[in-house]
């Protein structure tokens, strides 16, 4: 029987203390953590709680269980606001939060926690040592968000070429994507393929349409132009304009 | 002392003490408080309001005051006076039998050290009192009484005593209508609905007379009055007289008036619809019966989602925003002229479509089902289309779908939806062991219907398994003595992200040995061998509507014998190839829960083609025909020569199948649905000499489950008969089945869903074409139950009459139980 099964089952708290400190001191984290969780209940409203309550919120960050090291960091920061180690807690607490993002094309509830999370932590500690690391985290994150947005609108630009319609929700998502996003690294491409829909619409339109839709797309060509006349797109996004120029004059000519 | 509660001036907490009536030790009140001695705080501020707050979140103390006691300079001495909460102590219930009392302490929280609060007493009190009357008995009264106990410890609290008197249950004698001439009291008595007289033949709803309910039934009276044209028609009083035998009579006064007719129905207000098109969809002519509920329906039915009314034109229209109200403008006599006035507003537009809740799935599987995409024409029927479709993925938990409207913005006409879904488990893993066929046989089989492909090597993506892009893999193993089963699938619904093209493909090997009676054990020099491929695409149609597929596949099968004599083959040594074509156009549109669906219908015709080998390949089969008659299979000489000729004639298996399904769901009342299904298969050959082959064919009867097949058979489900019992042993040619089944559901939750059923079917087989007779059926009934787990799968019990007789019996067939694993399609 080990020292540490027999503080497990001993009734004396200072025990599984002493012991779970030595343990997490000496990096066994999920062993401490079970000996902690047993007298958690016992120590509170105790001045030791403090040490108590750290360790046993650290050892599950240790132990990569995000869920609950996120909560119980953020627990530790508000019931102790006054500790050395609350800064440090909370923002534990915010990356255990960014630990739990899924991949972008999931649901990004954790990502917008995280988010929230880092953003309180650095208008509460706009000092601190982890501002850089948060910041990085935060960029990070939106990143995530936004290569979902742009993932989501470039779908509707891949099936249009089932569903003719999914050129004008792929605009209005582009649209949208570009309102949201205004400094995202996918601004080049949401432009062009917001471009390249708008193109495939009017070139392909009823005739009654065609005028006002070959309009619009041009007008997203200027746009495009304006911003990104380096692109790699650009001089597709140039034949695109030839070609909605001469249909436009064959239009006018037409009439 | 006197503080400026405006202007808040800097303290240091001197000290803290904690006074009054409470056990909890000064140290943790104030950590409780999070005020610490040392501390510097403003006062009055907000440090104080918090201590005061976070201590009142803790539920313990009755009464929280902090006394500023002195002030020292700058130091503040503060004081913390604390009432305890009473604990409850026990807890007596009178009146009501011993076995009910734990369930009274669970249902109201009574548990001994609960806080008593003047809260607990009063919903206690209103709880019991409630539960009692819906039970019927209407004169419950409860006391519940609490008394200190007086302790050597300083702890406070109290005993609890409920006291229940529920008096007699009373039950309605009569309800009596006073002043109907035009409604019959039977009439008026059904409408309502929850108050009923008393009726020993009624069991499904027992004579109760609960107030809310009672109150709900009167409107019910006056909306029936309402659906004959009396708009006038009003409760004039409503008496309760209690008999002396524990009963009550409920005599209701009531006035009709005159019956009312409609008069002219004008629309104001439409510019989108002619008046024409908007009476075509209300449907009611002047000079009808006024008709309030009717008229009321025909704007707006709340019941159904897809009802044609003048909303749902308006809503699945983008007209989201439009309101429409009748207005009475007019009565002439009992003449009533209708205005309808309709407010169409701004077309509404979708802005932004998003997906929540899918933790699993990958956000293009969900966005290319959805029917609606940003900048498009708000559509009522849309929504309620793609919630039908999300739910037949059979990634989701069918009964949480939820559309959710947000943002709606009536000026700029735009609108944003989000569908929340909930992840189910959509995979199945089947390991099992168990005797049968003469011996040990073990199975494996994984089926995965959300799988990943492409992160196949990504370590981080097994979680447990690879999930979220909605293919469909399957592998299965299946070994024992005398057969091993190898079969793998994958589909991708999506064929290459583009375009709702599913591609699937199948690869199985099967090997079959014979048994030695001399070693009791697998021969293994004598074996049936049968590999096969296929491939297939299936492709969405838009015409004649969107719920079209139609489907290809190209499958090829290698049969190889090696002293393999049994009686199924002539031949023991040999080979037979099928290469064969399928084409199918199937309609589905059920909804909303793929196990349980709850409308709509599915059929399908398909046909499986292979060559018409015998046009070109120069074979005289007619002579083979005349030869193999006129040989005696009893002879050995002759039996071999008819083994050759049989091996020329199945060198390639030369056929066409012709296979019709279709199957209906409605809706009866609730959750009752009758399926109805009509099923037909027909197995020819091109070539009559040639003859038809004797693999591909129908076997009717039984549970319907395909277990490792030979030979390409196709298992028909007919309850109430032994497997494969209506068929002949070659199996049929040609085969029809009607059925009729109800199910009910009784739990459709995300843990389980279990539903009962009963059935009527007939179907029969026939082994050649000119003894089809449509109408000479096997028929039987019987009911069952399934139960659907999402990492089980379906699992059922039927139990089937068979009221005909089995071929060559004279005897009904009786009772059958099935057990069903699997969904049956």
């Amino acid at each position: 029987c080990s020292e540490f099964q027999k503080a497990l089952k001993s009734e004396d708290t200072a025990t599984k203390f002493n012991l779970g400190t030595e343990l997490y001191d000496a990096g066994k984290y999920s062993k401490a953590n079970r000996l902690f969780a047993q007298i958690v209940p016992a120590y509170r409203g105790k001045p030791q709680a403090e040490k108590l309550m750290y360790m046993y919120a650290m050892s599950y960050y240790h132990m990569r269980d995000f869920h609950l090291s996120g909560y119980q960091l953020e627990r530790f920061q508000t019931s102790y606001p006054k500790s050395e180690k609350a800064e440090e807690a909370l923002f534990l607490s915010a990356k255990s939060y960014y630990m739990l993002s899924p991949v972008y094309s999931k649901e990004q509830k954790e990502t917008n926690e995280a988010i929230e999370k880092l953003q309180l932590f650095i208008n509460k500690y706009p000092q601190s040592q982890y501002l850089a690391e948060a910041n990085g985290l935060i960029k990070e994150l939106d990143f995530k968000l936004e290569r979902k947005a742009y993932e989501i609108a470039k779908q509707y630009n891949t099936t249009a070429y089932y569903e003719s319609s999914d050129y004008e929700a792929a605009i209005k998502a582009f649209d949208n994507f570009l309102l949201e996003h205004p400094g995202s690294s996918f601004r080049e491409k949401a432009m062009f393929y917001r471009l390249e829909s708008a193109h495939k619409l009017a070139v392909n339109s009823v005739e009654y349409k065609k005028e006002e839709r070959l309009g619009i797309a041009m007008g997203y060509f200027n746009t495009f132009k304006r911003y990104f006349s380096n692109s790699e797109f650009y001089p597709e996004a140039e034949r695109m304009n030839q070609e909605m120029q001469t249909e436009l004059e064959k239009f006018n000519t037409k009439s | 002392q006197n503080i400026d509660f405006n202007n808040g001036k800097k303290y240091t907490i001197g000290d803290i003490v904690v006074t009054g009536d409470t056990n909890f030790s000064p140290q943790t009140v104030v950590a409780y408080s999070g005020l610490t001695k040392g501390e510097t705080i403003i006062i009055p501020g907000e440090e104080i309001s918090n201590a005061i707050k976070k201590l009142w979140n803790t539920n313990l103390f009755s009464s929280i005051d902090i006394y500023l006691t002195k002030v020292v300079q700058d130091s503040a001495y503060l004081e913390i006076n604390l009432i305890d909460l009473p604990e409850l102590n026990d807890v007596k219930i009178q009146g009501v039998k011993k076995s009910k009392i734990d369930a009274i302490k669970k249902e109201n929280k009574l548990d001994k050290g609960a806080k008593v609060t003047e809260n607990l007493i009063t919903t206690t009190r209103n709880y019991l009192t409630n539960k009692y009357k819906k039970e019927g008995y209407l004169n419950t009264k409860v006391t519940v009484n609490t008394t200190a106990v007086t302790d050597s410890i300083q702890k406070s609290r109290v005993n609890m005593l409920v006291y229940i008197d529920k008096g007699d249950k009373v039950k309605i004698d009569e309800i009596n209508f006073i002043g109907n001439d035009k409604l019959s009291d039977k009439k008026l008595r059904k409408a309502m609905k929850n108050t009923k007289q008393k009726n020993p033949i009624r069991i499904l709803k027992r004579s109760k007379f609960i107030r809310a309910d009672f109150k709900e039934d009167l409107v019910s009276v006056i909306d029936k009055y309402k659906e004959n044209g009396y708009r006038d028609a009003r409760i004039i009083t409503d008496t309760i007289i209690i008999n002396d035998i524990g009963t009550i009579n409920l005599d209701i006064k009531l006035e009709e008036g005159e019956q009312y007719k409609f008069g002219k129905i004008t629309f104001v207000g439409n510019s989108v619809y002619t008046d024409q098109y908007l009476h075509s969809i209300l449907r009611i002519k002047e000079g009808a019966t006024y008709n309030g509920v009717e008229l009321r329906k025909r704007i707006a039915d709340d019941t159904k989602p897809d009802a044609i009314d003048l909303t749902n034109l308006y809503q699945n229209n983008g007209y989201l925003f439009s309101t429409i109200n009748p207005v009475e403008v007019s009565a002439d006599g009992n003449v009533i002229d209708m205005e309808i006035r309709i407010s169409e507003g701004k077309p509404a537009y979708f802005n932004t479509v998003s997906v929540t809740g899918n933790d699993k799935t990958n956000d293009h599987v969900i966005y290319r089902e959805l029917r609606t995409k940003p900048g498009q024409l708000y559509s009522k029927s849309n929504v309620i289309r793609t919630i039908r479709e999300l739910g037949q993925l059979g990634f989701f938990d069918a009964q949480q779908l939820t559309p959710n409207i947000k943002n709606p913005n009536p000026n700029e006409g735009t609108v944003d939806i989000e569908y929340q879904v909930v992840e189910r488990g959509s995979s199945q893993i089947e390991l099992q062991g168990g005797y049968g066929g003469g011996g040990f046989i073990g199975t494996l089989g994984l089926s995965f219907s959300n799988f990943a492909i492409k992160d196949l090597f990504k370590k981080e993506a097994y979680k447990p398994i690879p999930m979220g892009d909605g293919q469909n893999l399957a592998l299965r193993l299946q070994a024992s003595r005398f057969f091993q089963t190898y079969s793998f699938s994958f589909a991708e619904p999506w064929l290459g992200g583009k375009r709702p093209t599913q591609l699937s493909t199948s690869i199985s090997h099967t090997k079959q040995f014979l048994y030695n009676p001399q070693t009791r054990n697998a021969d293994k020099s004598r074996r049936f061998n049968i590999t096969g491929i296929s491939f297939g695409l299936a492709k969405r149609l838009r015409e004649p509507d969107d719920y079209f597929t139609l489907s290809q596949a190209v499958s090829f099968q290698h049969y190889n014998l090696k002293n393999y004599n049994t009686g199924l083959f002539t031949f023991g040594n040999g080979f037979s190839n099928n290469l064969s074509y399928t084409v199918g156009l199937s309609r589905n549109n059920l909804y909303t829960d793929p196990i349980f669906p709850e409308g709509g219908s599915s059929f399908s015709v398909s046909a499986k083609l292979s060559l018409p080998y015998s046009v070109f390949n120069d074979t005289d089969y007619k002579a083979l025909k005349d030869e193999r008659d006129s040989l005696d299979p009893t002879v050995a000489a002759d039996f071999a020569r008819i083994g050759e000729i049989d091996q020329e004639r199945y060198k390639w298996l030369e056929f066409y199948k012709v296979k019709f399904k279709g199957d209906w769901y409605t809706r009866i009342v609730d959750k009752l649905i009758l399926k109805s299904g009509l099923e037909f298969g027909f197995l020819g050959a091109y070539n009559n000499d040639r003859g038809v082959i004797p693999f591909e064919r129908f076997f009717l009867g039984g549970d319907g489950l395909g277990n490792y097949s030979l030979d390409g058979r196709e298992v028909i489900q007919l309850r109430g008969y032994p497997n494969q019992s209506l068929s002949s042993q070659d199996g049929g040619t040609i085969y029809n089945k009607f059925s009729l089944e109800l199910r009910y559901p009784i739990t459709l939750g995300a843990q389980a869903k279990i539903y009962g059923l009963t059935f009527i079917e007939g179907g029969a087989s026939y082994d050649e074409f000119r003894d089809y007779n449509p109408f000479t059926l096997s028929r039987s009934a019987g009911f069952g139950i399934r139960i659907f787990m999402p990492a089980f799968g379906l699992l059922g019990i039927d139990f089937g009459h068979g009221f005909d007789a089995l071929p060559g019996e004279t005897q009904k067939n009786g009772w059958e139980t099935h057990f069903i694993i699997g969904q049956q399609f």
